[in-house]
C-alpha cells in the first residue's frame, strides 16, 4: 500500500531522524560538563594537596614524622590483613562451594555488612574490646591459632562427604561458635598473661576492628574473581573425579588469582586510609617501630585531629596535606593497579570461555 | 578414607569454620551494637549493698567485673560525682528492696531513695521502683526512654537531652547533598550511557577512582578549597562589614553537604550506570527505530525506567552519609550547635551553620563525654540508631536493585 505524501510529511516532523533536533542540544551539554566536572574533580584533589609541596615557604617538610606516620599506618594495616584475609578469602571460598540459595544470602549479608558505618566498629572496639583485650591477648591469640587447627584435625579425622556439602557453613557456624567461646572462657578461667600489651589502645585492637572492616571489601572482590572462573573447567575437573573442593583448589583458585590479589590489595588500601577506626582505638600516640602490642597514630587520625587546628598556610598544615597526599597516592596507586590485575583477570576469563 | 581425601577434609573444615566464624563475628557486631543500644535504656534494679564496715550503700550497678563492681549512688550534688567502687569480698548483704526508688532529675542526676523518705529538691522527669516493675513494664520504660533519647533536644549538658538536632542536622546534611549528588551524578551517567569508547571509559574510570579515595582526603578537600578557599573568597565579596569574624569562612552545613556530594557521587553515579545497562536493549532500540533521537530515549524513556536505580543510588548515598563521620570533623560538625540550621527566621535554612550529625554524636559520646559510663551508654544507644538507619536504608536499595533486575530478566531473554 502506497503511503499517502501527507502521511509521512507528518510523522517526519514529529520524529526527524536526519536532523538532530534543537531542543535536545542542552541534553548534551549538561551530559557532557558533568562528565569533564567530575574529571576536574579527580585533577583537582592532587593538585591542591601536592600544590602545598611546590608554594610552601616555611621551611623544608617535616619527612620523619610523615615516615613515622607511614610506619604506624602500615603496622595497623598488617594487622588488619592478618585478621581480613584469612576471614574473607575464607567466606568467599565457601560462597564458591555453597548452595546457590545460600550464595545470595551471604552476599546480601557481607553487602550489609559493608555499609556499617566504622564509627560504630570504633565504638565496639574502644568501649567493649579493648578492656577486654588488654588481659587477654595471649588467650585470644592462641585460641586463634587453636581453631583452625582443631578444625582441621577434625576434618582430617572425619573426611569430607559430598553429600549435604552444600549447607555445611549453616550448621558448622554455631559448633564453630561455641567452639571458640568454650575456648575463650577456658582461656579466662585459667587468666595467664603472657603478653602485656604497652597500652590498651594497640596495633593488635585496631586490627581487628580495622579487620573486620576490610572483610567485606576483600570478600566481594575475591568472590567477584572466583565467579568469572568459567564453570565449564570447574565442571571438567569434577567429570574426571576430582571432588568439589580438589576441583575449587586446583582449578578455580590458581585461575582467579589475579583477582585474589586484587582483593588483598584493596582490602590493604581501604585499611590505610580509615580514619574512625584508628582515631578511637589506636591512642593516637606517634609511636613508630613494628611492636603491635603498642600504641600508633595513623595518617588519618593525624588528619583528622590536627586540621581543624593547624593554622591555614602554616608549616603544620603544610605537613598535613601532604599526609593527605601520601593517602591519596597509595590508594589510587593501589586501585589502578588492582584494577589492572582484574582487567587481566576478565579478559583471560573472556578468552577461555 | 584416602591420606588425600583426608587433607581435603581438614582444609574444607578451616576454610568452612573461619567462614562460620567470620559470620558470627558480622551478625555479632551488628546485635551487640543494637543489644546495647537498647540495653542503655532499660531500668536497672536498685540495689542496697551493706559493707562489712557498717556502712549502707544504695543505688544501681554500673559495671563489674570479678573482683569489683562500680555503684552508681545518689548524685546529690552534680552528676558524675558519686560512683563508689566496691570489693566483691566487702559486700556483708546485698539486697534489692522493694520500696527503692529512682528518680532521674531533669538536670540528668540520678536520685536513689527508700519509699519513705523525702526526694531530693530537684525537677524529676522520672519516677520508678525498678525493683518491682513486671518485664512488660520494664519494655515500656525502655520504649518510652528511646523514644525521649529520639525526640529530646539538645540541652547543653552532655548527659540530659536527646538525639534530635542531631538526626535533623543529619537529614538537613543529606538533603542538601542530594540537591547536588543527584543532578550531577544522573547527569554523569547518561554521559557514560550516551558515550562508548574511550571517553566514556575516562569517566568511568575517574568515578572509580574517586571511590577508592579515602574520606578523610575528601574532608581535607573540603576544608582546604571549600571553607578556606570558596568560603573565605564569598565573605570578602559579600560579607566584608563583619571580617574577621567569619560566615562562610567557617565550616558548615553547605561546606560539609558539597564535601559528602563529592564522596558520595561514585556511588550514585555506579549505581545508576548499572541501572541504566540493565534496561534491555529492545527498550532503546524500540525508542530509536520510532525515531527518537539517542537523547530524546534517555531523556523520555531510559532515565524514568532506571528510577529504581536512581533511588538506590540516591539510599546508598544517604547510608553512606550518615556514617561519614572523618570527613565531616573537618568541615563543621560540633558537639553541640546552639542554633539548628532551620529555623523561623529569614532566611529559614542557614546554611553557614554549624550542625550536629549522628555519627559525630557517636564518636563525641563514646571519647570525649566526662562521665564515662554514661558517655559509653548514650554512643551506644546512637550507634544503634545509627546502625538501624544505615542497614534499612541498604536493605531497601538492595531490595529495589533486585526488583529492577527481576522486572526486565523477562525481556531480556
Amino acid at each position: 500500500m502506497p503511503v499517502s505524501p501527507r502521511h509521512s510529511g507528518s510523522l517526519a516532523a514529529r520524529f526527524p531522524v536526519a536532523r538532530r533536533p534543537r531542543g535536545d542540544r542542552w541534553v548534551t551539554w549538561v551530559v557532557t560538563a558533568a562528565a569533564v566536572l567530575v574529571l576536574a574533580c579527580l585533577a583537582v584533589i592532587p593538585l591542591f594537596l601536592a600544590g602545598s609541596l611546590l608554594i610552601r615557604d616555611t621551611g623544608a617538610p617535616d619527612w620523619s614524622r610523615l615516615g613515622l606516620l607511614a610506619m604506624d599506618g602500615l603496622r595497623a594495616t598488617v594487622c588488619a590483613m592478618l585478621v581480613a584475609l584469612p576471614l574473607g578469602f575464607a567466606a568467599a571460598g565457601v560462597n564458591g562451594l555453597a548452595a546457590r540459595r545460600l550464595r545470595g544470602v551471604l552476599r546480601g549479608l557481607f553487602e550489609l555488612f559493608g555499609a556499617v558505618p566504622t564509627v560504630v566498629l570504633g565504638l565496639i572496639a574502644v568501649a567493649a574490646l579493648a578492656p577486654w583485650l588488654a588481659r587477654h591477648v595471649a588467650s585470644l591469640l592462641a585460641v586463634q591459632v587453636a581453631i583452625p587447627a582443631v578444625l582441621m584435625a577434625a576434618g582430617f579425622a572425619f573426611g569430607v562427604s559430598e553429600r549435604g556439602a552444600r549447607w555445611r557453613v549453616a550448621w558448622m557456624a554455631p559448633l564453630v561458635v561455641a567452639l571458640a567461646a568454650a575456648g575463650l572462657m577456658l582461656a579466662d578461667r585459667t587468666d595467664v598473661i603472657l603478653i602485656r600489651p604497652g597500652s590498651p589502645w594497640n596495633a593488635i585492637l585496631v586490627g581487628f576492628a580495622l579487620g573486620l572492616a576490610a572483610v567485606p571489601v576483600v570478600f566481594s572482590i575475591a568472590d567477584d574473581a572466583l565467579a568469572q572462573v568459567p564453570g565449564s573447567r570447574v565442571d571438567a575437573a569434577l567429570a574426571l573425579g576430582a571432588t568439589r573442593w580438589q576441583a575449587f583448589a586446583t582449578i578455580a583458585v590458581p585461575a582467579a588469582a589475579p583477582g585474589l590479589a586484587a582483593a588483598a590489595m584493596l582490602g590493604f588500601s581501604r585499611c590505610f586510609g580509615e580514619t574512625m577506626i584508628v582515631l578511637m582505638a589506636s591512642g593516637n600516640t606517634l609511636v613508630g617501630g613494628f611492636d603491635p602490642t603498642r600504641g600508633l597514630r595513623a595518617p588519618g587520625a593525624e588528619l583528622a585531629l590536627g586540621m581543624p587546628d593547624a593554622s591555614v598556610r602554616g608549616a603544620d598544615w603544610h605537613d598535613l596535606l601532604l599526609a593527605a597526599l601520601l593517602l591519596f597516592v597509595v590508594a589510587v596507586a593501589i586501585h589502578l593497579a588492582a584494577d589492572v590485575l582484574r582487567g587481566r583477570l576478565r579478559r583471560r576469563g573472556e578468552a577461555r570461555q | 578414607m584416602t591420606l588425600r581425601r583426608r587433607l581435603d577434609g581438614g582444609a574444607v573444615w578451616a576454610v568452612t569454620g573461619l567462614a562460620s566464624l567470620c559470620l558470627a563475628a558480622i551478625l555479632g557486631v551488628c546485635g551487640y551494637v543494637l543489644v546495647r543500644g537498647l540495653g542503655a535504656f532499660w531500668p536497672a534494679p536498685v540495689v542496697e549493698l551493706s559493707l562489712r564496715d557498717g556502712s549502707v550503700h544504695l543505688g544501681e550497678v554500673v559495671a563489674w567485673d570479678d573482683g569489683f563492681l562500680v555503684l552508681r549512688e545518689s548524685e546529690t550534688e552534680r552528676v558524675g560525682a558519686h560512683y563508689r567502687r566496691v570489693a566483691r569480698g566487702d559486700i556483708a548483704r546485698e539486697a534489692r528492696p522493694d520500696d527503692a526508688v529512682s528518680l532521674q532529675g531533669a538536670d540528668g542526676r540520678r536520685l536513689f531513695v527508700r519509699g519513705g523518705e523525702d526526694p531530693a529538691p530537684a525537677v524529676v522527669v522520672e519516677s520508678l521502683r525498678p525493683n518491682v516493675l513486671s518485664t512488660l513494664d520494664r519494655v515500656g520504660v525502655t520504649l518510652a526512654r528511646a523514644a525521649r533519647f529520639v525526640t529530646g533536644g539538645a540541652t547543653g549538658s552532655p548527659w540530659v537531652g536527646g538525639m534530635f538536632p542531631a538526626i535533623a542536622g543529619t537529614l538537613l546534611l543529606v538533603m542538601l547533598m542530594a540537591l547536588f549528588v543527584v543532578p550531577l551524578g544522573t547527569a554523569t551517567a547518561a554521559f557514560l550511557h550516551l558515550r562508548k569508547g574511550r571517553a566514556a571509559r575516562l569517566v568511568r574510570g575517574a568515578v572509580a577512582t574517586l571511590a577508592s579515595v579515602p574520606s578523610i582526603v575528601y574532608g581535607v578537600i573540603g576544608l582546604g578549597l571549600f571553607v578556606h578557599g570558596l568560603g573565605r573568597a564569598l565573605d570578602q565579596w559579600f560579607h566584608a562589614a563583619q571580617q574577621p569574624v567569619p560566615v562562610f569562612g567557617s565550616g558548615g552545613l553547605l561546606w560539609a553537604a558539597l564535601t559528602l556530594a563529592l564522596l558520595t557521587l561514585p556511588v550514585f553515579v555506579t549505581s545508576v550506570d548499572q541501572g541504566l545497562s540493565r534496561l534491555p536493549r529492545s527498550l532503546e532500540a524500540g525508542s530509536l527505530a520510532l525515531g527518537a533521537t539517542r537523547e530524546q530515549t534517555l531523556r523520555m524513556l531510559l532515565l524514568p525506567a532506571a528510577w529504581p536505580a536512581m533511588l538506590t543510588g540516591l539510599m546508598l548515598a544517604v547510608a553512606r552519609a550518615c556514617g561519614a563521620v572523618a570527613p565531616l570533623m573537618l568541615v563543621g560538625v560540633v558537639e553541640l550547635a546552639p542554633a539548628l540550621p532551620l529555623d523561623g527566621e529569614f532566611p529559614y535554612l542557614h546554611p553557614s551553620r554549624q550542625f550536629m550529625h549522628l555519627g559525630h554524636a557517636v564518636y563525641d559520646a563514646a571519647m570525649a563525654n566526662p562521665d564515662p559510663f554514661r558517655g559509653v551508654s548514650r554512643a551506644f544507644a546512637a550507634a544503634a540508631l545509627l546502625l538501624a538507619v544505615v542497614l534499612v536504608l541498604n536493605f531497601v536499595a538492595m531490595v529495589l536493585r533486585d526488583r529492577l533486575r527481576e522486572r526486565y530478566r523477562a525481556l531480556d531473554d
